[in-house]
């Protein structure tokens, strides 16, 4: 998927040839205008929750709740925003975290512990990652395709893993992070996993080399390697990072929910796709945000949560969910076309 | 039905399903056997002619599907006269088409079917009736009689049902009291049939009153997901029934991580965890309402009585029946032991 | 002739894209039943002006006529519902449709307004191809199973099934061999023989002179010459107007003395196959060399495959007398290499990225520790090097994109500045720069030669080659013809070179 920096012919036709400076001004604020109308979005969620069920929404058990359930999707999200930032994307994500999450919990594994069961779901990550990459950087296949392949081998590999069947975590010390004495401050710790992915996601995007290198290859992948950058290297990197993610993610589920099941991370890939495009993230890469992606996880997450405070059904909130997919993108490209 | 108390429900489970008791049960106890009231032999564990099963179910990515596939091989194995042409489960209805289509040009002499999706499988049920092969439906039923032999199922609105009585009466007496219902996916008509029945058997209870209800998808992790939602939604109720036991293992996460204990949870499906931790009696999981899977085991049993032309022992009639309902018996701490071998995992 | 109005007639068109003025006030007459051929460096506004003449682009002001008539070209479709059709260089034709599918398609004959009569359709499909002199074309088959060539056709037949009055034809015997070409002719002489005008873009001047009647010549989005008759006009003339100046520039003084010292880089029998030939080239610290030559003379193509952007069939290239790994990038960017590419926006600069990132990619890694980017130093050092060329707005925050032509070159070469590069490699540098920004660029290019860089030059204005280089490579489809120090060559002798064996007049 080679994408050039779309020619100013086909995309800026009606922007006149004014002079820099209240262009670059018209940027900073839709760049604000983004993040702080998703935060608008959030906000008016929080009030919608806070008027409709004030006792069980505005309520500390209520937030440590929609963090907790924001954290395993919110870790996948960073890495695919990532991904997709640098033009590709990841639909194996769903099922690297099955994997991850039921290779981690076999009897073989729990043997092992508290470490084994850590271990073993990183190394699946970022060992399914590393296919990724390879296949996409030095393969040269599409990511959609290679991705694609993983997702249904890795959900096979699952089922076979598991034949079906729930494993049950029975380590203490792992399912004790899951339960409201391992809160530290009231944070749980799953939260915090999430917290400090994100903080290192936005610095390594923002502040390094990596995150440069990541952008420069989805905003225009030739210039980039004309400019020197491995750009098969770095795709590699990426996809190993998105794995890396899965495998945290796997780790976070299996303490959340005390088990491995091969139907685990069921359709994360739209998810986290979704979350980051109603994030700012452009689905053609070259630009995204780390902050944008999260606050898109929270918004979700926060939906489901009102929404089922209030006792409305899953159709519903699938309907309100896409409803605001449609929405973030319609504003996105009126954003995008007037910058 | 409404005036069934817990207790007559239970004998009719017993009675209805153990190990395939009603078709296979009955006859293998030989010794007490009253002689079929027709010329024909019912069907025993006595070999009889060679017959040839052909098994095609779905994915086995969910215990329930899992112990299916399990009941009916190890009954299928229990019969030297038996031989089972098992496929490859599918999910998708163009490939188990395929799968059956082979399976007919085989020419198996019996077909047992756990179709994908009932509806558009019809067809090719239809063809091989036509083709002269009989077809057991199990489970998802088939558009048009004229596509099996027979039919055995669960009984979803049962479920749903026994759950709402077992509830009722363990909450009798008490005012106000109110439940929630954790459902399963909510696409699927076997969910909204679930929560039909439980919905009809509360209505005998004036006193109960269904304050939320959540679908998960059947998984540990929707599970775990929605039924944190719920507690936190509802910081007070009597009774939970939870559409199944897969999504329990994370609902009862859900509830251990809440601190929760104020309340009795029924589940359903009938997982080995779930039996267990009923024997344990230390948790809010007191009873779970069956679906079994030992449909399956029954289902070999009915195959191999067409095949050897035979009826059903225990039944009067020549032929084996057009449709089998289980009982969807409520299993719990008094009666658990009883089960514990159908436990699937 | 009666005072007829011309059939088309446009007026002043002018239109600006951010950072370049891609026409300006440009006028363009064509008669019905001529052929007015269109002619022009790659950028020089062909590309832009025969995209508002098919409603594509709307023009920034000019008034457009038709028969006399004032019209608004709001869409292609509006513009082929006045019998306006253009056939691009890369034709717009679905592979997956037959030919007959394409030919009609969005106004395929059809019963009842829905139901495709595809009988009807092959037929007059038929018909249009007879008609173009290519019968054997079988309407049923799938385009994308054609040749080239024959994808023309289909692409002319489409134009025709409209009721065309005018045929735009941009560059349409590129991808044909003469025979082809021959066919192209005839079928040009027939359109025009029943009325209808064409407008014929080439950049091939012995084509125009055989079935042009009369010629315009674009030149950095202005007409420097309009209605000249095609056939009388001295190609010499014409290619003049094409490559030469219009304004006089000032090129800077070349140093006194000759350079001297150990080649930066060699070029040692590199060639592509299909490209160009077996090449032999030095470059010395502080000296500029140039490669004139047209388009298809395999300039480009030298100067990336000198980069490692393409990979060579033999040949080595030398920096600082050690070979670098054929066909990598990051060897040549390693041993000093940089290029200022032709296409600056899709090769080069990343659009959405600050002046700053866009400067500091090539070198990032310096203003790091274990991957971290010390933002502060960053931006010092890239201000420093675009303040060193003048880069305006002295603000290497904004956005690229936001920039004029000329100052995103600078930004690319304070890109190359800032990496410490010691041979630039330049491909048209002054394409899409304003023309008054250009004598800054070349002051710029010729410092930094005199700071010791060695330079690459690529350019088809033979006069920019002449002004700045020191040592000029005439090249002609893919073979150096020539060469000379650039002080021993003037504009005649190089384009008598770049288009020896054209039928001169």
């Amino acid at each position: 998927m080679t994408q050039h920096a779309s020619p100013p012919r086909d995309s800026t036709d009606k922007v006149p040839p004014s002079g820099a400076a209240p262009a670059w001004r018209g940027l900073m604020a839709h760049a604000d205008v983004r993040t702080l109308s998703l935060l608008g979005v959030l906000a008016a969620l929080i009030v919608i929750g806070g008027i409709t069920k004030p006792d069980e929404f505005l309520d500390t058990r209520n937030l440590q709740l929609v963090l907790t359930q924001a954290s395993v999707i919110g870790v996948v999200t960073v890495g695919m925003t990532f991904v997709i930032i640098s033009g590709g994307i990841d639909l194996s994500v769903g099922a690297i975290v099955a994997l991850a999450s039921v290779w981690a919990t076999t009897v073989a594994t729990q043997e092992y512990g508290f470490a084994g069961i850590l271990f073993t779901a990183v190394i699946v990550g970022v060992g399914c990652g590393l296919v990724n990459g390879v296949l996409i950087a030095y393969g040269a296949m599409v990511p959609f395709i290679a991705t694609l392949a993983m997702l249904a081998s890795a959900r096979g590999l699952s089922l076979q893993i598991t034949d079906g069947k729930t494993q049950i975590v029975t380590i203490p010390s792992v399912l004790d992070l899951g339960e409201r004495d391992a809160y530290v401050l009231g944070v749980p710790p799953l939260v915090m996993v999430f917290a400090v992915v994100t903080i290192i996601g936005w610095l390594v995007l923002n502040r390094t080399t990596f995150g440069r290198r990541t952008v420069a290859v989805g905003g225009n992948p030739e210039a980039a390697r004309l400019a020197g950058i491995d750009v098969r290297r770095q795709r590699l990197y990426l996809y190993l990072l998105s794995g890396l993610c899965c495998g945290i993610a796997a780790f976070l589920l299996i303490i959340l929910s005390g088990s491995g099941q091969n139907t685990n991370g069921n359709l994360y890939e739209l998810d986290a796709i979704a979350a980051a495009i109603i994030g700012g993230t452009l689905l053609t890469g070259g630009r995204g945000t780390i902050v944008g992606s999260v606050l898109g996880v929270l918004i979700f997450t926060t939906i489901t949560n009102i929404f089922a405070l209030n006792n409305l059904q899953s159709d519903v909130q699938q309907i309100a969910k896409g409803a605001i997919i449609v929405a973030a993108v319609l504003v996105q490209r009126r954003t995008a076309s007037t910058t | 039905m409404p005036e069934f108390t817990s207790r007559r429900g239970l004998l009719f489970g017993t009675a209805a399903v153990g190990a395939g008791a009603l078709i296979a049960g009955c006859t293998s106890n030989e010794s007490k056997d009253e002689p079929a009231a027709n010329d024909q032999p019912a069907a025993d564990d006595k070999p009889g002619k060679q017959v040839t099963i052909g098994f095609a179910g779905p994915q086995a990515d969910h215990g329930w599907l899992n112990a299916i596939n399990d009941n009916a091989k190890s009954r299928a194995k229990k019969y030297s006269d038996v031989t089972l042409e098992i496929t490859e489960g599918s999910n998708d209805t163009a490939q188990q088409i395929g799968q059956i289509e082979t399976l007919i040009n085989k020419k198996v002499d019996v077909l047992v079917i756990l179709p994908a999706d009932g509806k558009a499988l019809t067809q090719v049920g239809l063809k091989a009736m036509r083709a002269g092969i009989p077809v057991i439906n199990l489970d998802r039923i088939f558009n048009t009689p004229q596509a099996y032999r027979c039919w055995i199922g669960g009984d979803n609105y049962g479920m749903g049902l026994n759950a709402g009585h077992y509830i009722g009466e363990k909450l009798k007496g008490k005012s106000d009291a109110k439940v929630i219902e954790l459902a399963g996916l909510d696409n699927l008509e076997l969910t909204k049939q679930r929560t039909q029945g439980f919905d009809d058997a509360l209505k005998n209870y004036p006193n109960i009153k269904k304050v939320a209800r959540q679908a998960a998808e059947f998984t540990v992790e929707s599970g775990q997901n929605k039924m944190a939602q719920l507690l936190q939604a509802q910081s007070k109720f009597d009774a939970l029934w939870n559409h199944d036991d897969d999504q329990g293992v994370g609902a009862l996460r859900a509830i251990e991580q809440a601190g929760r204990d104020d309340f009795l949870m029924v589940g359903g499906a009938g997982a080995l965890a779930a039996f267990q931790a009923i024997k344990k009696d230390d948790g809010v999981l007191k009873a779970t309402v069956l679906y079994p899977p030992t449909m399956a085991a029954s289902a070999i049993d009915l195959a191999r009585a067409l095949g050897q032309s035979k009826g059903v022992g225990g039944m009067a009639e020549f032929e084996i029946p057009a449709s089998i309902t289980l009982y969807s018996a409520v299993v719990d701490k008094d009666n658990v032991d009883q089960y514990m071998s159908t436990g699937f995992k | 002739m009666a005072p007829e109005p011309p059939l088309l007639s446009m007026n002043g068109i002018t239109k600006s894209f951010p950072g370049v003025r891609a026409l300006d006030g440009v006028d363009l007459d064509v008669q019905a039943g001529e052929v007015h051929c269109l002619l022009g460096q790659n950028g020089a506004g062909k590309s832009t002006l025969i995209k508002v003449l098919a409603g594509a682009h709307q023009p920034d002001t000019g008034t457009i006529r038709w028969r006399g008539e004032e019209v608004t070209l709001r869409s292609p479709i509006a513009a082929m519902r006045l019998g306006i059709a253009t056939i691009y260089q890369e034709l717009d034709l679905v592979e997956h449709l037959s030919v007959a599918e394409n030919v009609h398609l969005g106004h395929e004959p059809t019963t009842a307004g829905f139901i495709v009569r595809g009988r009807t359709a092959r037929a007059s499909a038929a018909q249009l191809l007879k008609r173009l002199g290519h019968p054997e074309i079988d309407p049923g088959r799938l385009v994308g199973d054609l040749s080239a060539a024959q994808q023309q056709i289909v692409s002319m037949a489409r134009a025709l099934s409209h009721d065309v009055r005018l045929i735009v034809m941009d560059e349409p015997s590129a991808a044909l061999d003469p025979d082809e070409v021959d066919n192209l002719f005839r079928i040009v002489g027939d359109l025009t023989a029943e009325g209808v005008a064409v407008v014929y873009i080439s950049h091939r001047l012995e084509e125009i002179r055989r079935i042009g009647d009369r010629v315009t010549v674009l030149k950095d989005g202005r007409a420097v010459a309009g209605g000249l008759p095609a056939k009388s006009t001295p190609t010499r003339d014409v290619v003049a107007m094409m490559t030469g100046r219009n304004v006089e520039y000032v090129f800077p003084e070349r140093p006194v003395r000759d350079a001297a010292g150990d080649p930066l880089l060699e070029v040692r029998g590199l060639a592509r196959d299909g490209e160009f030939e077996p090449l032999d080239l030095v470059v010395r610290p502080g000296e500029i060399v140039g490669l004139a030559g047209l388009v298809g003379s395999g300039r480009s193509e030298i100067l990336e495959t000198v980069y490692g952007a393409r990979r060579p069939s033999a040949g080595q290239v030398l920096v600082d007398g050690r070979p670098l790994r054929p066909g990598s990038v990051r060897a040549a960017v390693r041993a000093g290499l940089g290029l200022a590419p032709e296409e600056r926006k899709a090769q080069a600069l990343l659009m959405l990225e600050s002046v700053t990132r866009n400067v500091s990619v090539s070198s990032m890694s310096r203003f790091a520790r274990v991957g971290w980017i010390d933002r502060a130093a960053e931006r010092g050092a890239a201000r420093a090097a675009t303040r060193e060329l003048s880069l305006r707005p002295d603000n290497p925050s904004v956005p690229v994109r936001t920039l004029s032509g000329g100052n995103q070159q600078k930004a690319v070469l304070a890109r190359w500045l800032l990496r410490g590069c010691r041979v630039l490699l330049l491909d048209e540098p002054t394409r899409g720069v304003d023309v008054g920004a250009r004598a800054e660029l070349y002051a710029v290019v010729r410092r930094l030669a005199d700071e010791g860089l060695g330079v690459l030059l690529v350019s088809s204005e033979v006069p920019e080659v002449l002004g700045l280089a020191d040592r000029v490579l005439v090249l002609r489809e893919g073979r150096v013809v020539h060469t000379a120090p650039a002080t021993e060559l003037d504009e005649h002798r190089v384009l008598d070179l770049v288009m020896e064996g054209s039928p001169a007049s």
